[in-house]
């Protein structure tokens, strides 16, 4: 992969990426669906309880409702030709459901497809006690 | 199904696994290290404790197949014995990559049922094969590991391993896969994603880009 055609990709992945993050600071999963494959997984633990299936996420983002405070960084985007993986940290959450303060480690994993970047899976871990500068 | 689980058909402990493959504890670890031998573990407050199911133990025996390094696998008998890492993240690093020598296991065996238990009953696996993309649950890799057959000369590397907390990603990086649907010589790259799920790394998750040759 040539410089300029790597940058391209690592374009319509952020974009892609943007999506969900978008859906996700205003708690509409209809934004953040369109980044999602029609066969996309998740995965991770909400406290104790093991959550599975994209729905769980499309339904507590709606639930949640605006978290306009969240801080996105992309830490790391690893692509390799017509897949990559991305790694997002997601501080200041909140909402109905996140309560405050809380933050959350994403691994998404994407599939490249004639319509752009998909996200196949996303994993995650919450990390219910936030203990940053603030604290 | 529910027999599974009584005293009767676990071995406790790794003098128990020991003795029933005839082998010494030292090999009998090596082989989990090295060779996706499928021993399980229970986790405990200050040291965890393994068991492995009998019929896994059989299954994995039948289905073991004579590698090109069996001779100086057989050597390192004599080498000390890998001792348990002491730091956290060290224990995960080797639990996960035990979970992915069971992958490897299979795949080179050529036997779906090998790798099974390295993943999660709900994951699933992507990727283009020759340009036609697939989606779907991850019985599709068992049916075409088998149907591919042995694929004894991989060489498998792991480039990347992230944990964080409990959940992981691994980039893995075959080269020298071959076999009756694989071809010869063919190279994939693959990108698994693991959760931490009743004390066990599973993979949740292939995702896989097949080279051009």
């Amino acid at each position: 992969m040539t410089k300029s055609e790597y940058l391209t990709e690592y374009d319509g992945i952020v974009k892609t990426m943007q999506m969900y993050i978008d859906g996700s600071k205003q708690g509409k999963s209809e934004l953040m669906r369109p980044a999602f494959h029609p066969d996309a997984s998740f995965f991770g633990y909400a406290g104790e309880q093991l959550a599975i299936g994209t729905q769980f996420l499309f339904d507590w983002i709606d639930k949640n409702g605006p978290a306009p405070k969240i801080e996105p960084r992309i830490v790391s985007v690893d692509i390799l030709e017509s897949i990559a993986v991305v790694r997002l940290e997601v501080a200041g959450w909140s909402g109905n459901l996140a309560g405050s303060g809380v933050r959350m480690s994403d691994l998404f994993t994407l599939l490249k497809t004639p319509s752009g970047w998909k996200i196949i899976q996303k994993a995650f871990h919450w990390n219910a006690a936030e203990r940053g500068l603030a604290a | 199904m529910p027999e599974r689980n009584t005293p009767q058909k676990t071995l406790e402990s790794w003098k128990q696994i020991a003795a029933y493959l005839d082998r010494s504890e030292r090999t009998v670890r090596r082989w989990e290290a090295t060779e996706g031998l499928p021993v399980h573990r229970r986790e405990h407050e200050k040291q965890d404790t393994v068991f492995a199911y009998r019929h896994e133990i059989e299954a994995w025996s039948r289905l073991r197949t004579k590698t090109p390094n069996e001779n100086s696998i057989d050597e390192a008998e004599s080498l000390s014995p890998v001792k348990p890492a002491t730091n956290a993240y060290l224990t995960e690093h080797d639990a996960i990559t035990r979970t992915m020598h069971c992958y490897i296991a299979g795949a080179r065996a050529g036997n779906g049922d090998l790798m099974r238990p390295a993943f999660h009953p709900s994951a699933t696996i992507s990727g283009y094969c020759q340009g036609v993309e697939y989606s779907g649950p991850v019985e599709h890799v068992f049916q075409w590991v088998t149907a591919n057959g042995p694929a004894p000369n991989i060489n498998p590397r792991f480039a990347r391993i992230e944990i964080i907390e409990t959940i992981a990603v691994v980039h893995l990086e075959v080269q020298r896969w071959s076999g009756k649907l694989a071809g010869a010589n063919a190279r994939a790259s693959d990108v698994f994603t693991l959760l931490k799920w009743n004390g066990e790394w599973k993979i949740t998750h292939k995702l896989f880009h097949w080279h051009d040759q």
